[in-house]
């Protein structure tokens, strides 16, 4: 097979930025696992109502991209205060298969009371963008690609920022490395788990906002794009968030390369065989080293 | 007292199609009863041994395929077909349950999710085996000794029969000594290793049965629907199982098929639109966790705790 460069690089940057909004996704779900230790089935759906946010909002603001990408990522914010104080805030210790089910009942109601209100249509989101683009030599790229490459990579930066060199984040990873000793020295554990989730919610909010120019929006969105990130959490080593990043990157470019070269049914697969393959090697993931680790 | 309620509630579900001339009401209790095995199935794994597994959405799909192809394909017959139906995906729990069951129980979740997950994608897309979306329709009755199963009466007594053998099967497992460490293992897995018992092959062999009750579920099912396509392996059914388990309270072999069987008829008072029902399971669900996380049979069980308590004083 004759491999064009041109072809290949597009791909390549269509992956890349496919799997920054990945991360994103992935690193919210790391983030909740290592402070509270369960796993959100319902996160899939905060990426969904960031979608529908901005759906709702874009027009309001007369198409204008950035008031309503800020409009979603609060309202997810939102979504994920009210998840941890009705819900996740009642869990114990070690709950973890109470965790999953009491989340899989909220993702159900979520997904399918949007489904019954607004249909399982998928809807075109149009932003004062449009389908413009830029042109690099011989690839072409939209705007809105580029913007949600670049708001993941923000996010990123500002979540590092805020892991390492806030008392906010600094409590967070302590939580995450050794519970009783984080207790000992005074963090409130309640007080982390809330601002993780809300945190995550809003990360999720965001790459639901920023897909929804590039994809169709529809309230099984995330449901479908929630079940691969929690493969590419279990890749990177559960609780690991550099972990999670690094492998959404690269799986974000495999799939765009596989789905560019071979049939589409591989590219669908492919984070699913490979997730299964590494645990065949390597049951606790690929960059798990001793303990588990945040940040 | 309690085998007579047992033989007076086998001996309703033997005659009832007898009182009603309804087929659908008769194909409500099949799909019921075939939820309540399948439920129960899930209650070995994830209420006695503690594995949460998602897996048997998977073994539900693949043991309805088994039979189907089978039957249409490889030019066996229904009752062949059943014991494929059985046997693959005990193999296929067996082969991914190696390697995931020495993982911890987070990973364990999610590689069973993701093998459901998988098992529907290569329904939808190896066509040439199971020919993609269209699916397998037009499933033949099943015939024995030159009779023809045709309506769905003659259905529910092979519904039935297997039920009462499943059930029968997973209560006496259930029971004995097997079944007895398989708790234990959920209960305190230190322990149990303590005691010199290795907890990988009762895992295992949890695993492996329930996916072999699950998958010939599915197979007497697809017959029943006479078509299977990737539909059957809708996260849908997963969730009713769930529901069944956790309402009914895990662990417990009553509970369990009492609650199925009642929610024979949820579906009848639950006859909205299909999205508003799945907000409703989802409510249950959520309910349930919060309220009993005990399902029925751990709320009773409190309330009869707290009897015996107030009596002593």
């Amino acid at each position: 097979m004759l491999v064009d460069s041109t072809y290949l690089l597009q791909l390549t940057l269509n992956g890349v930025i496919l799997g920054l909004l990945y991360a994103l996704i992935a690193v919210g779900l790391a983030l909740i696992f290592g402070v509270l230790e369960i796993i959100n089935f319902a996160h899939g759906e905060f990426l969904m109502l960031g979608a529908f946010a901005m759906a709702f909002v874009l027009p309001v603001f007369g198409l204008a991209y950035w008031p309503a990408i800020l409009v979603a990522v609060i309202l997810a914010g939102i979504a994920g205060f009210v998840l941890y104080e009705l819900f996740l805030s009642r869990l114990g210790q070690g709950e973890f298969e109470r965790s999953i089910l009491i989340t899989i009942g909220i993702s159900m109601i979520l997904l399918y009371g949007m489904q019954y209100l607004f249909s399982a249509t998928p809807r075109l989101v149009d932003t004062s963008y449009g389908f413009a683009g830029v042109e690099l030599g011989t690839i072409r790229i939209t705007w809105t690609r580029i913007l949600g490459g670049g708001e993941a990579l923000a996010a990123f930066a500002v979540l590092y920022l805020l892991l390492n060199f806030t008392q906010f984040g600094r409590a967070m990873r302590a939580i995450a490395q050794n519970r009783e000793a984080a207790l000992m020295v005074g963090i409130r554990p309640k007080h982390v788990a809330r601002n993780a989730v809300i945190l995550a919610a809003a990360l999720c909010g965001l790459a639901g906002a920023a897909l929804a120019p590039i994809q169709n929006v529809q309230p099984a969105m995330g449901q479908a794009i929630i079940f691969k990130a929690f493969a590419l959490v279990i890749i990177g080593g559960l609780g690991n968030m550099l972990g999670a990043v690094v492998v959404a990157l690269l799986l974000g470019m495999a799939e765009s390369w596989i789905g560019g070269f071979f049939d589409i049914v591989w590219q669908e697969a492919a984070t699913f065989s490979i997730m299964i393959l590494v645990l065949l090697l390597r049951p606790d993931g690929v960059l798990q080293r001793g303990r588990m680790r945040v940040g | 007292m309690r085998l007579a309620a047992l033989l007076v509630a086998i001996a309703a579900f033997a005659v009832f199609p007898l009182l009603t001339g309804s087929n659908y009401f008769i194909g409500v209790t099949i799909s019921g009863l075939i939820y309540t095995i399948a439920a129960a199935a899930l209650n070995l794994v994830y209420g006695y041994a503690g594995l949460l597994s998602f897996a048997q959405l998977g073994f539900w799909g693949i043991g309805g395929y088994a039979a189907a192809l089978t039957v249409m394909r490889f030019g066996g017959n229904f009752w062949e077909g059943l014991v494929f139906a059985g046997l693959v995906p005990a193999a296929v729990a067996i082969l991914i349950g190696l390697p995931t069951l020495r993982t911890r129980r987070h990973a364990f979740v999610i590689v069973t999710l993701s093998f459901a997950l998988l098992s529907a994608l290569v329904a939808r897309d190896w066509v040439s085996l199971t020919n993609g979306p269209l699916g397998i329709p037009g499933l033949p009755p099943p015939t024995a000794f030159g009779f023809a199963f045709r309506t769905p009466t003659h259905f529910y007594y092979i519904t039935f029969v297997y039920g009462l053998l499943a059930l029968g099967f997973l209560y006496l497992l259930g029971g004995s000594r097997i079944g007895q460490i398989m708790k234990a293992i959920k209960q305190n897995e230190l322990l149990l290793q303590s005691q010199g018992v290795s907890p990988l092959p009762y895992k295992l062999a949890a695993f492996a049965v329930s996916a072999a009750v699950t998958g010939i579920a599915g197979g007497i099912f697809v017959f029943y629907l006479k078509i299977v396509d990737p539909t059957f392996l809708d996260f849908y059914y997963m969730q009713t199982f769930l529901i069944v388990v956790i309402i009914g309270g895990a662990g417990s072999f009553w509970g369990v098929v009492g609650i199925g069987l009642v929610m024979v008829a949820l579906p009848e008072a639950l006859r909205f639109s299909g999205d508003l029902r799945m907000v409703i399971y989802g409510a249950i669900l959520v309910v349930a966790m919060l309220v009993m996380p005990g399902g029925v049979a751990g709320w009773l069980n409190d309330r009869r705790i707290a009897a015996l308590r107030a009596s002593l004083k």
